[in-house]
């Protein structure tokens, strides 16, 4: 199997879209992986890769508090090449583990580079300080526009670079179907550990804590009655 | 005052040039123009000022920033002193980022994010994610346009107006949603995933979660998910290879 040129092109425009959301522009939630998997799956044509891999990597950014000057993941570019990967290869079961490695791979790597980005935009905000305490409007818009430029930049090329190494590793990469079934297992059984994790975190000991036992408890109960 | 959907609009960008010395300084400086444009012509000085003040440190929760934008730029109308308008945008940034962390990233998010994890489960799919984006944005879309309404017609008092209005209270109550949600959500995904893989498969996953969970409580902030989860797939990978 291989990915139409075309579609490499809007995978690599959606995912940088993606990864604009997540902090400049508009910050609507398409960088959530379950919004970004679904849409590059159904994009793929593969809309099931798209919502498995967008969900296993939604576990992981669940437990993430995008607080202020915090250091966190940006998972969006990295989950559109994680769900190409899952396109490739044919069966969720086989693709999950290794596609979970590439997003996040490149959800650390995405992290970093908004560190770099950030850097770069106060790099710029010096080069204006003068203008900016003179209340200059165009020098503070062209920062602005400057700095979610140089964000699209770097978005475009983390989904290049995740989707160009799903590309590669669909490719080059054979597994046998224990190994790949294997590191699928993994892959969930550290997603799960990652959103309970979170979750049991962000609760601490109140109301949350009842409410969060209660909605589990009821859940597995119902389940296995069923 | 004209230039509040201008202003609303250039909201949606404020984090576009955060960085670490001014964090949302710029952005809302940015978002501040349109709203200033009837200072500039009434008196260019005073606006020169407002606008240098306007684009100064700021941090706050990007959703709620339109309360500080519309308080401080009613402040400038006001003719009110530049030294207390800057003491208000200080004052503004712990709270407006605790509530709207509290609101959003703790509470709205995750709830919302957990009940579409939960549709997705019971067989939804692009459905489910159209209806979490345009119920996210809607919610989103509303409080940005009262935040700045609210600023805008309280000014000085924004903090009372904050204290009074429906914030405080729908932040403490946005956490019991996105606990009981991602309580829901947690065991039906993990039935999801793990339903073909039969009882052996399910319950290494699950052995391995649970290791995850008290790994992350041993370790505290040291614990990375993303981590741990990269070098297992490193070590499953390996030892798949070698164990015939």
């Amino acid at each position: 199997m291989s990915i139409e040129p075309g579609t490499l092109v809007l995978l690599v425009l959606w995912g940088t879209l993606v990864g604009l959301d997540l902090v400049s522009v508009p910050q609507a939630m398409i960088a959530r992986p379950v919004v970004a998997g679904t849409i590059a799956g159904w994009a793929l044509g593969d809309l099931e890769a798209g919502v498995r891999v967008g969900m296993l990597l939604e576990l992981f950014a669940l437990d993430v508090l995008p607080v202020g000057a915090s250091r966190y993941p940006d998972y969006g570019p990295g989950t559109v090449g994680a769900v190409a990967y899952a396109a490739l290869v044919p069966g969720w079961i086989n693709a999950l583990g290794v596609s979970t490695a590439i997003g996040l791979a490149f959800g650390l790597v995405g992290g970093r580079s908004m560190q770099w980005q950030r850097h770069r935009v106060a790099d710029d905000v010096h080069r204006q300080a003068d203008r900016i305490a003179a209340g200059d409007r165009v020098a503070i818009r062209r920062v602005m526009f400057r700095s979610i430029a140089r964000d699209a930049f770097r978005s475009a090329a983390l989904t290049a670079g995740a989707v160009g190494l799903a590309v590669g590793l669909a490719r080059w990469l054979v597994l046998a179907p224990r190994s790949a079934q294997t590191l699928t297992l993994v892959a969930v059984g550290c997603g799960l550990a990652a959103v309970i994790g979170g979750a049991l975190r962000s609760a601490g000991r109140g109301a949350r804590m009842r409410w969060l036992v209660a909605g589990a408890a009821g859940t597995i109960l119902l389940a296995a009655l069923r | 005052m004209r230039g509040r959907l201008a202003a609303l609009r250039r909201l949606y960008a404020v984090q576009g040039a955060w960085n670490f010395e001014h964090m949302l300084g710029i952005g809302m400086g940015h978002a501040a123009a349109p709203l200033l444009a009837e200072l500039e012509r009434e008196s260019p000085e005073r606006y020169r000022e407002a606008a240098a003040r306007s684009a100064a440190f700021f941090n706050s929760h990007p959703y709620l920033a339109g309360l500080a934008l519309g308080s401080s730029v009613r402040a400038e109308y006001d003719a009110v002193p530049g030294a207390q308008i800057e003491r208000l945008r200080q004052a503004l940034c712990s709270p407006l980022g605790a509530l709207g962390d509290q609101l959003f990233w703790a509470g709205i998010v995750p709830a919302l994010v957990a009940a579409t994890l939960a549709a997705i489960t019971g067989g939804a799919r692009l459905g489910a994610v159209v209806a979490f984006l345009v119920a996210f944005n809607l919610i989103r879309g509303w409080v940005g346009w009262w935040a700045l309404r609210t600023g805008l017609a309280s000014g000085t008092g924004v903090g009372a107006a904050i204290r009074q209005s429906w914030l405080p209270r729908a932040a403490a109550m946005a956490g019991i949603f996105a606990g009981l949600g991602i309580g829901i959500a947690a065991p039906l995904v993990a039935i999801w995933y793990l339903e073909p893989f039969g009882r052996a498969g399910a319950g290494a996953a699950l052995v391995l979660a649970a290791a995850g969970v008290i790994g992350s409580r041993l370790a505290g902030p040291r614990y990375a998910a993303p981590r741990f989860a990269l070098a297992a797939l490193v070590a499953a990978l390996i030892l798949t290879a070698v164990i015939p």
